[in-house]
C-alpha cells in the first residue's frame, strides 16, 4: 500500500492544479526581473564612469574640479582627502559610447553622467591616487595636472637642487605610468581596459608658463633621467614582495621599451596607454580656458 | 582684529571665507601641510571628540597666528588667522560657536555625496558672532566671554530692525520660506548695535552704506557669474526652469515689501541673483536645497515668534540646542537601561558594521594595538602617540559594513604608518648628486658644478663607517668619483678602519675600472670641522663628484661633543647629513634622533636616516617608526648585512606589512 500512497502524493504534486501553475508562472517571470533589479542596482551605484585627477600639489586639480562643477573655480587649499563629484557631459558633446546611436535616439537627449575624482597631490598622500588605479571601478581616464609655470626653468632658480618642481612632477608621472604599465602587463584572464592619460599643462595664463609642447618635452627628458637613476638605484627593502603596490617585485620594472635611450610618451602605447598633452588654464584674468576637456571626456566616455 | 576666517573641507575646497586683510594663500596651505599632513605640529595630548579650538595647538607662521577647530565626520576645518602681535582671547570661542552654527545649518548639504557645493549664506551669522564675542571681550577683558543663555537674549522689543519692518505679515511669512529673509534683518540690526566687525563701523553708518560696503565682494563675484551664465546654460537641465520661477515669484513679492525699507537696493540685488546661483547646479542639488529651506523655515515658523525675531536668537537657539544635546548625551549614557541596550546593539554592530565609534569602544583594542607596536620594537612614546592619533581620527566615525572595530583600527593604523614613513619629497640620491655635479647647461642661471657633500653622524658603534663604505660602493658603481674624509679624529683606530675600507674599494674599482676613490686624512686630535672644510675644497679643486665625511661617534647626551656638530655643519656645509641609527635600539631611538636633529643649529637639521643592522631584527623594525615619528625625517637607506652590497632603500609597503604582521 505504501507505493500507492506515495504515488498519489506525487501525482497530486504533479497535477496541473491552478495554484501550482500560477506559482510556477509567477516564479518564472519574477526571477529574471528580480535578478535584473538586484544586479542593476548594485552596479549602477558603483560603476558610473570615472575620470581621475592626479598631479603634484598646487597644480590646480581641485580648482579644475570646482570649475566643472560650478562653472567657475572655487578658492582652494591643499587637499588632504580625495573628492568625487558627479558631472554630466553637455548635450553638444557626443560621447564615444553613443556613436552608433542615431541622432533621433531619445537616449542621446539625456546627459551622460560621469564622476570626476580629485586626489591629494602631497607626497605623503599619493597612495589615494595609486589605490584608485590599482582597483579601478570603471576608470575611463586619468588627467595628470602639471603646473606649467612652476616647472619652467626660468622661474625656479632653486640653486643647487636644480629644477625641483620639474623633478618632482616627472617622478610622480613616472610612477603613475609605471603603475599603468604594470597593470597592463599583469596576466589576467581578461585584459584590463585601456586607460588614456591626459597631461594638462595648467596655468598657461601666467607669462612664465611653458607652452604645452615644451612641457611635454621637458617631462620626457626628465622622465628619462628618472628612469635611468631608478635603474641604477639600490634595490628596495620590499624585494620579493609580489604585489603591484609594493613596487619592485622580483625583477625591476622598466618604464617603456627596455628602458634604453630617451623616453617618449609614445613608448607607452605598447601598454595601451595613450598619452596626450594639452595646455589650459583654470584660473586667469580672462576667465578659465580648458578647451579640449569636454572633447577628451566625450571621446573616452 | 582677525585677518581672515575660513571654513574649508579636507578635500581642499573653501566653503566660506571672510577676509579682513589680504593673507597669502601659502599661510593656510602651510598650516594644512604642517599640522594635518606632515604632522610637524603634534596635536595636544587630549583626545576628545572634535576637541574645542582651545585644545588644538596654535600654529604660527610668519607674522600670523592660526587657530583652528575641526569636524571630522564631515571633513571640515575652521581656521582663524590673525596677527601674532594681537592677543585675541575670544577666537577659540568664536571657532567653537561658528563650528556649531555652521554644522547645524548646513549638515544636510555637507553630507551629500558627489558634490563639493555648499550653498551657504553665512556672512550674517558670522558677523553676529564676531560682534557679540568681541564685544563681550571688550567689556570684560579679564575673562573670556562665556555664552550663556542669559546674556544672549536680545532686547527684541526695543529692536529697531524689527520695528522698522513693513507691516504686512502674510507677505513676510511667505518670504521667510526662501530662507533669505534673515539677511536684511541681520544687517539692519548690526548697524544698530555698534558693530565692530568691519573697519568702517567705528562711526555710526546708515544701514544701506554698511550693507553695500560689506557686500561688495560677493556682489562682484555674482556679477561675474551672471556673465558666465549663458555659457552654463548649455549644461543646464530643462527641469531647472521650474524652481527658478518659484523663487523668482517669492522674491518679487519681497521686492515690493522691501521698497518700503531703506536697504532695498541690496535686497533687490540679492533676489535677482540667487535664482541664478541655484540654476548653476544640477536639478537634484537644486531640489535638495529647496527642500532644506522649506524644512528649516517650517520649524522656524513652528516656533512662531522666531521667524520675526532676528538672527541673534536663531544663533542662540542653535548654540543652546548643541549644549542641551551634549548634556543629554552625557546623562543618557549613564542610564542603566540605555547603557545595556547600547551594549547589545553595540555588540551586534561590531559584527555587522555601521557602528559609531566612541572612546570606550576603542579603549581595549587600542591598548592591544599599542602592545603590538611595542612588541615590534616601536618606542613607547611613538606607540602612544600613534595610537592617540588613530583614536582621535576614529572617534565618531562609523565602521564600514561587516567591519569589526579591530579591523577598522588596523586599517587606520596602517594608513597612518604609511603616511609617517612615506617621505614628503623623493629621496633619489643619484639624481640629487647629478643635479649638483653636472647641472643642466641649458639653463644659464644654473650654478657651476661642485662636489656633493654627504656626512654621516650617529652614536658610537652603530656602524657609521660600515654604512659609509656601503654608500661609497654604491656610488662607485654609478661611476661617481669619491673622496672619503676621515673626520673621526677622536676614537683611536677610526682612521685605520676607513683606510682599510678605502683600500678595498680602490682595488674593487680598479678591477672593474670604475671611478677614482681616495681617502682624505689628517690624523688624530685635529678639529674635525676644519678637516671637513679642507676636504671639500680639496675635492672641488681635484674634481671629485662626492665627498663622504665620516664623523666621530658621540652619545646624544654628551653636550660637549654634540655642540661641535653645529660648527661642523657650518664649515663643511653638507648637502645631506645622514644619521645612522641601529634597528636594535629600543626606546633610546627617539631621544637620539631628536638630539641629533637639533644639534646643527637653527637652520639645519638631519636630512635622513640610515637604519643599520636591519637583518638582525626580523620583523621588529619598530625603530624605523620611532625615529621618523620623533623627527619627521625620512629613512633613506637600510643596512641589511655585512657586505658592501647590503644597502637598500626603504619600501614603505614592506615596512608597514612587517609592523602589522
Ligand atoms: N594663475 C593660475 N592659477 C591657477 C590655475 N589653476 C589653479 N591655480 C591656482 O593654483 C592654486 C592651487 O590649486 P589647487 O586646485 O588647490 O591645487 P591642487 O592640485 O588641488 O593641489 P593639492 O590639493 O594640494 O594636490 C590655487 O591657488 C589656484 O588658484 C590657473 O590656471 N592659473
Ligand atoms: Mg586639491
Amino acid at each position: 500500500m505504501a507505493w500507492t500512497s506515495s504515488h498519489s502524493w506525487l501525482a497530486s504534486l504533479m497535477a496541473p492544479t491552478p495554484l501550482a501553475l500560477t506559482i510556477g508562472v509567477l516564479l518564472v517571470l519574477s526571477i529574471p526581473l528580480f535578478l535584473h533589479f538586484v544586479i542593476y542596482r548594485s552596479t549602477t551605484s558603483t560603476t558610473l564612469p570615472t575620470f581621475l585627477l592626479v598631479g603634484p600639489s598646487g597644480s590646480g586639480k581641485t580648482s579644475l574640479l570646482t570649475l566643472f562643477e560650478r562653472g567657475q573655480p572655487a578658492t582652494t587649499r591643499t587637499s588632504q582627502t580625495p573628492l568625487t563629484v558627479e558631472l554630466s557631459l553637455p548635450l553638444t558633446t557626443p560621447a564615444a559610447s553613443s556613436q552608433y546611436r542615431s541622432a533621433a535616439d531619445p537616449s542621446t537627449q539625456f546627459h551622460k553622467k560621469f564622476l570626476l575624482a580629485d586626489t591629494p597631490g602631497h607626497g605623503k598622500l599619493r597612495h589615494h591616487a595609486f589605490d584608485t588605479i590599482i582597483k579601478p571601478q570603471n576608470l575611463k581616464g586619468i588627467i595628470f595636472m602639471v603646473d606649467a609655470a612652476d616647472i619652467s626653468t626660468s622661474t625656479s632658480t632653486t640653486g643647487a637642487a636644480g629644477n625641483e618642481a620639474l623633478r618632482q612632477t616627472a617622478e610622480y608621472l613616472h610612477d603613475l605610468l609605471l603603475l599603468l604599465q604594470k597593470r597592463a602587463n599583469t596576466k589576467t584572464s581578461r585584459a584590463p581596459p585601456d586607460i588614456p592619460v591626459l597631461i594638462a599643462a595648467n596655468k598657461l595664463d601666467l607669462f612664465t608658463a611653458l607652452p604645452a609642447p615644451l612641457v611635454k618635452s621637458a617631462l620626457e627628458t626628465e622622465i628619462t633621467n628618472v628612469r635611468n637613476s631608478r635603474g641604477k638605484g639600490l634595490l628596495d627593502s620590499g624585494i620579493g614582495m609580489d604585489d603591484i603596490a609594493g613596487g619592485a617585485g622580483e625583477e625591476r620594472e622598466w618604464l617603456g621599451e627596455g628602458g634604453e635611450g630617451k623616453f617618449t610618451f609614445g613608448q607607452m602605447e605598447e601598454s595601451n596607454v595613450q598619452v596626450s598633452v594639452v595646455g589650459w588654464n583654470v584660473v586667469g584674468a580672462e576667465g578659465p580656458d580648458v578647451q579640449g576637456w569636454w572633447a577628451w571626456v566625450g571621446e573616452n566616455l | 582684529m582677525l585677518d581672515g576666517f575660513e571654513i574649508l573641507t579636507t578635500s581642499g575646497v573653501v566653503l566660506w571665507s571672510k577676509s579682513y586683510a589680504p593673507v597669502s594663500s601659502s599661510i593656510i596651505n602651510g598650516f594644512i601641510k604642517d599640522v594635518f599632513i606632515e604632522e610637524k605640529v603634534l596635536p595636544g595630548a587630549s583626545v576628545a571628540d572634535d576637541a574645542s579650538a582651545s585644545q588644538n595647538p596654535t600654529y604660527k607662521k610668519e607674522q600670523y597666528t592660526l587657530k583652528w577647530a575641526s569636524v571630522k565626520d564631515l571633513g571640515l576645518i575652521f581656521v582663524a588667522v590673525y596677527q601674532s602681535l594681537l592677543h585675541l582671547t575670544w577666537v577659540d570661542k568664536l571657532l567653537d560657536n561658528i563650528r556649531i552654527i555652521f554644522v547645524d545649518l548646513y549638515r544636510d548639504q555637507l553630507k551629500k555625496p558627489h558634490t563639493s557645493v555648499v550653498e551657504c549664506d553665512f556672512d550674517g551669522y558670522f558677523d553676529q558672532q564676531v560682534k557679540e564675542l568681541e564685544g563681550a571681550a571688550d567689556k570684560n577683558p579679564q575673562r573670556a566671554p562665556q555664552v550663556t543663555v542669559n546674556d544672549l537674549t536680545p532686547p527684541s522689543s526695543s529692536d529697531n530692525g524689527i520695528e522698522g519692518l513693513p507691516p504686512p505679515l502674510p507677505g513676510l511669512a511667505a518670504v521667510s520660506q526662501t530662507g533669505q529673509l534673515k539677511k536684511p534683518h541681520n544687517n539692519g540690526d548690526s548697524t544698530d548695535i555698534t558693530p565692530v566687525s568691519t573697519p568702517d563701523t567705528s562711526r555710526p553708518t546708515t544701514p544701506a552704506s554698511h550693507i553695500l560696503g560689506g557686500k561688495a565682494g560677493p556682489k562682484s563675484r555674482r556679477a561675474k557669474k551672471a556673465m558666465n551664465a549663458p555659457a552654463n546654460a548649455s549644461s543646464g537641465d530643462e527641469r531647472k526652469g521650474k524652481p527658478k520661477k518659484d523663487t523668482g515669484k517669492k522674491m518679487r513679492r519681497w521686492d515690493a515689501d522691501g521698497m518700503a525699507d531703506d536697504d532695498d537696493g541690496t535686497v533687490l540685488d540679492y533676489s535677482i541673483q540667487s535664482p541664478d546661483e541655484d540654476g548653476m547646479h544640477s536639478p537634484e542639488i537644486n531640489a535638495g536645497i529647496d527642500g532644506i529651506d522649506m524644512q528649516s523655515a517650517g520649524t522656524r515658523t513652528g516656533k512662531g515668534q522666531y521667524v520675526l525675531k532676528d538672527l541673534d536668537s536663531e544663533v542662540h537657539s542653535i548654540l543652546e540646542g548643541a549644549n542641551e544635546k551634549k548634556s543629554q548625551s552625557a546623562s543618557s549614557s549613564s542610564g542603566v537601561v540605555g547603557s545595556s541596550l547600547g551594549v547589545i546593539s553595540g555588540l551586534f554592530r561590531n559584527v555587522i558594521g555601521g557602528k559609531v565609534l566612541t572612546k570606550e569602544d576603542l579603549a581595549k583594542p587600542m591598548r592591544a594595538m599599542e602592545e603590538h607596536l611595542l612588541k615590534k620594537n616601536v618606542a613607547r612614546e611613538a606607540a602612544v602617540r600613534l595610537c592617540e592619533g588613530v583614536e582621535r581620527e576614529l572617534i565618531g566615525v562609523k565602521t564600514g559594513s561587516f567591519e569589526s572595530v579591530e579591523t577598522t583600527i588596523r586599517t587606520a593604523m596602517e594608513s597612518s604608518l604609511r603616511k609617517i614613513l612615506t617621505p614628503t619629497t623623493s629621496l633619489d640620491i643619484l639624481r640629487s648628486i647629478t643635479a649638483v655635479t653636472s647641472p643642466s647647461n641649458l639653463n644659464p642661471l644654473s650654478p657651476s658644478p661642485r662636489p656633493y657633500v654627504i656626512s654621516i653622524v650617529g652614536v658610537n658603534g652603530v656602524g657609521k663607517s660600515t654604512n659609509l663604505s656601503k654608500l661609497a660602493f654604491f656610488l662607485l658603481q654609478n661611476n661617481f668619483s669619491l673622496l672619503i674624509a676621515a673626520c673621526d679624529t677622536f676614537r683611536s683606530g677610526a682612521v685605520e678602519q676607513l683606510r682599510v675600507h678605502a683600500r678595498n674599494l680602490k682595488e674593487l674599482s680598479a678591477r672593474e675600472s670604475l671611478a677614482k676613490i681616495d681617502l682624505y686624512e689628517k690624523g688624530y686630535g685635529k678639529d674635525a670641522a676644519n678637516i671637513a672644510k679642507d676636504a671639500v675644497s680639496y675635492a672641488s679643486s681635484n674634481n671629485y663628484d662626492v665627498v663622504l665625511i665620516d664623523t666621530a661617534g658621540r652619545r646624544h647626551n654628551d653636550t660637549r661633543l654634540m655642540s661641535n656638530l653645529e660648527k661642523f655643519a657650518n664649515f663643511a656645509n653638507p648637502d645631506k647629513i645622514l644619521m645612522v641609527g641601529e634597528a636594535l635600539v629600543g626606546s633610546d631611538s627617539v631621544a637620539q634622533a631628536r638630539s641629533f636633529n637639533s644639534s646643527f643649529g637653527a637652520r639645519r637639521g638631519l636630512d635622513g636616516f640610515i637604519i643599520s643592522k636591519c637583518d638582525t631584527v626580523g620583523d621588529m623594525v619598530g625603530s624605523l617608526v620611532s625615529m621618523v615619528h620623533a623627527t619627521g625625517i625620512p629613512v633613506v637607506f637600510l643596512g641589511v648585512g655585512q657586505h658592501y652590497g647590503d644597502l637598500r632603500t626603504l619600501n614603505v609597503g614592506w615596512a608597514v606589512e612587517m609592523l602589522m604582521k
